[in-house]
This record gives structure tokens, sequence and C-alpha cells, in this order.
């Protein structure tokens, strides 16, 4: 509230903004500086002290921002070094996991190797052969290598923006995908073998393939038949990579490769399919599915 | 001038001996810094308008850490801590920009 012809000094005017930005010094100085001008400078003890303070005060501040500088300085290596640390978490866990998955791996030949000394020759075998098709045992043939790799980053790129020169999740499915098309009949991403239930997605900036981070590069290997690499090559996936090359510099290569060795793939838990219970009435079977022809791709 | 110099002195020793802060000091070190710097510029406007005062330069640099100190710590108590930092960090920057725009103008008559 201002008084009508109240003192010319109104703490709080409407334009409270407008005073603040074009008054902004302490009106304490002033009031000093008058005050001065009719008493007098102070004298005496009173004077060396008020100059005292003043330099203690002005010491203080000096003080003051430099220990605000240290401990600005010194918050950079705690931040970075708690980086680190986490890095180095994620690493040991990923090593536990590597080691649990090597065990598992073990304990599964063990088991693979007892159940076929069980089983008779011939159904081992089939059994086998099963497996190597679904992927949960290591297969060995010729096929061909493809590798994807993140464009080169140009320095001072805007981070903001999303980088199109790296390989996104889908890049991976469709070339997985056309692999698949052009026959290919054990594939692995990084030493990541593809199963009936692999997934290829994207969390945060990261690529999982079955919820395991892989990273740039990337080496889609595949067996398949003799003429693998050209026909993927003809695949649309592939034209599209090229496209993406040409604009974006990513890295894509596929060359031929003899005795390719494919890793096993992880065995997958099923939660809830189970397999159906023989029924007496005679149901549509699978086998009398993929007998029918097949609707096109 | 001899506030000035003990301003360096104060930084030197600071660096020097580089005292830690306490932990719960340690979210008023910045609103801290502000205000110090606002009793600064203020000082070096009013040296140059000619009025400087040591009392009036003591109390304002006390006063303004107070405040700021008691507004973030009311903040942080009902919980808008950081809108009433931020709060204080204008305020106080804008006299900073003013003062400044005055030292300017004594320096560079401009």
């Amino acid at each position: 509230m201002t008084r009508p012809g109240g003192p010319a000094r109104r703490w709080m005017s409407p334009d409270f903004l407008t005073e603040l930005f074009s008054n902004p010094l302490d009106p304490g100085y002033a009031d000093a500086a008058a005050r001065r001008a009719r008493e007098g400078p102070p004298t005496g003890w009173r004077r060396t002290v008020r100059r005292t303070t003043a330099i203690v005060v002005a010491g203080l501040i000096g003080v003051l921002f430099a220990v605000a500088y240290r401990q600005t300085v010194a918050d950079e290596p705690r931040r970075s070094q708690a980086r680190a640390e986490l890095v180095n978490q994620i690493k040991q866990r990923q090593e536990a996991t590597d080691e649990l998955r090597a065990r598992a791996d073990a304990l599964r030949d063990e088991v693979a190797r007892e159940r076929d000394a069980a089983l008779g020759s011939g159904a081992a075998d089939a059994r086998r052969a099963a497996e190597a098709a679904t992927g949960l045992r290591r297969v060995t043939g010729d096929g061909v290598i493809v590798r994807l790799a993140d464009a080169p980053r140009e320095e001072g790129a805007d981070r903001g923006e999303a980088d199109l020169g790296r390989i996104f999740d889908r890049d991976l499915q469709l070339v997985t995908n056309a692999l698949w098309a052009s026959g290919a009949e054990a594939i692995a991403i990084n030493d990541q073998r593809l199963t009936a239930t692999s997934t290829i997605r994207k969390a945060g900036g990261a690529i999982l393939v079955d919820f395991r981070p892989v990273t740039s590069p990337y080496e889609i290997r595949a067996i398949g038949p003799r003429d693998l690499g050209k026909r993927f090559e003809e695949s649309a996936a592939a034209a599209l990579m090229r496209r993406v090359v040409d604009v974006e510099h990513i890295g894509f290569d596929v060359h031929r490769e003899k005795d390719l060795n494919l890793p096993a793939g992880t065995e997958p838990v099923l939660d809830y399919a189970t397999r159906p219970r023989p029924s007496p009435t005679p149901s549509p079977s699978p086998t009398a599915a993929s007998q029918s022809p097949s609707g096109g791709g | 001038m001899i506030p000035a110099l003990a301003l360096v002195v104060g930084v030197v020793l600071g660096l020097v001996f580089g005292p830690t802060v306490p932990n719960w000091l340690e979210p008023y070190l910045p609103i801290a810094v502000v205000a110090a710097l606002d009793a600064v510029f203020g000082g070096v406007r009013a040296k140059l308008d000619g009025i400087f005062d040591d009392q009036q330069f003591v109390i304002s640099f006390i006063s303004n850490v107070l405040v700021a100190a008691l507004i973030v710590y009311l903040g942080d108590q009902l919980g808008v801590g950081g809108q009433l930092s931020t709060g204080v960090v204008v305020v106080l920057g804008v006299r900073i920009f003013g003062n400044v725009a005055a030292i300017r103008r004594h320096l560079f008559r401009a």
C-alpha cells in the first residue's frame, strides 16, 4: 500500500520489480552517508572497530568464495567416482552372470550326457538334432558374418537429437529376419544364440538380446545354405542397410565364412505354456497344420 | 581499498588451508556465496558513489547471509527448498546486475 503524500522512498510500490531493477543499492548506504553528513564521521575507537570488522568480513567473504570454489571442484571427482563405481558394479554383475551361465551350460551338458547315456543311441541322436535346430546346442557349419557398427561420432555432435548413426534394435531385427528368410538355420548376435523365444529390444540406449546387453560393433553370424550370403544381399533389409550406410555412414559388411561355431542359447523357461495332454478325440495336431500349405510369407 | 585487499587475502587463505565445510552447512554454501557477491558489489558501488560505509557493509553481508540461509532452511523444512533457493538467487541476482551496471557506468561512463 502506498500512502498518498507519503515519504518519497516507498518500500513496496505497485511495480516493485521496476523499482528493484532501477534502484538496486541498499538505501542503507545513502542513509549512512546522510547521517555522516549530519553528525560528522565517526572518530576514535568506534571508527577503528568498524574498519576492522569490515576488513574481517571482507576476509571472510574471500574465504567463503575460496571454500565454495574448492567444494565445487571437489564435487566433480566425487561424481565421476560414483559413476566409475557404478560401471564397476555393472561389470562385476555381468561377470557373475557369465560365470553362472557357464556353470549352467556345463550342468546342462552334463545332464544331456547323462540323458543320452540313459536313452538309446537312436533317441539321443534325434534329441541332439532337435536341440541343435532349436538353438539349445552348439552348432557348427558354413555361413555368413554380417557386421553392423555405429557410425563414428563426430566431435561436438548434438546429443540432444536422436542419433540416426546408431544401430537400432529394429536394424538388428530386420537383419536377423532377413537372414532367417534367406535360409539361415542358426543365428547368433555377438555370441548370443537366437532361439525361438529370443528377443531383440531396446532398453534406454542399450540393445538387449535375450535381456543381455550387446554393444557395437554387432557381429551377426548365421549358418545356412551356400547362397545364404547372396540371398541376404538381395533382401530388402540389406538394401535398406546400404542406404543407411550411404546416408549415416554406419558400418555394414557381409562376408562368407567357413566353419562358424555358434554357441548354445539359453534354455527357454516356459512358465505358462505347457504341453497339451493327449486327448482321445482327434484334433488338429501341429503336424497336420504344418502339412497344410502355408499361406505365403 | 583495504577491504579489497582483505578479500584477496581471504581467498588465498581459503585456497591454502582449504577448510572443510560441515555437511549440514553444505546446502547453504551456494546461497551464502550469492549473498556475499551481492554485499561485495553493493560495497563496490557505494565506494564508487563515494558513500561507502564500513558498518553498512558488515550489516548488509551478515543480514544477507542470515536471511538467505533462513529462507533456504524454511524452504527445506517445507519441502520447497529448491524453489525458495531459486527465489533468493533471482532477487540477489537482480541486485547484483543492477549494482554491476552502476559500477560499469562509474568506470566507463557508459
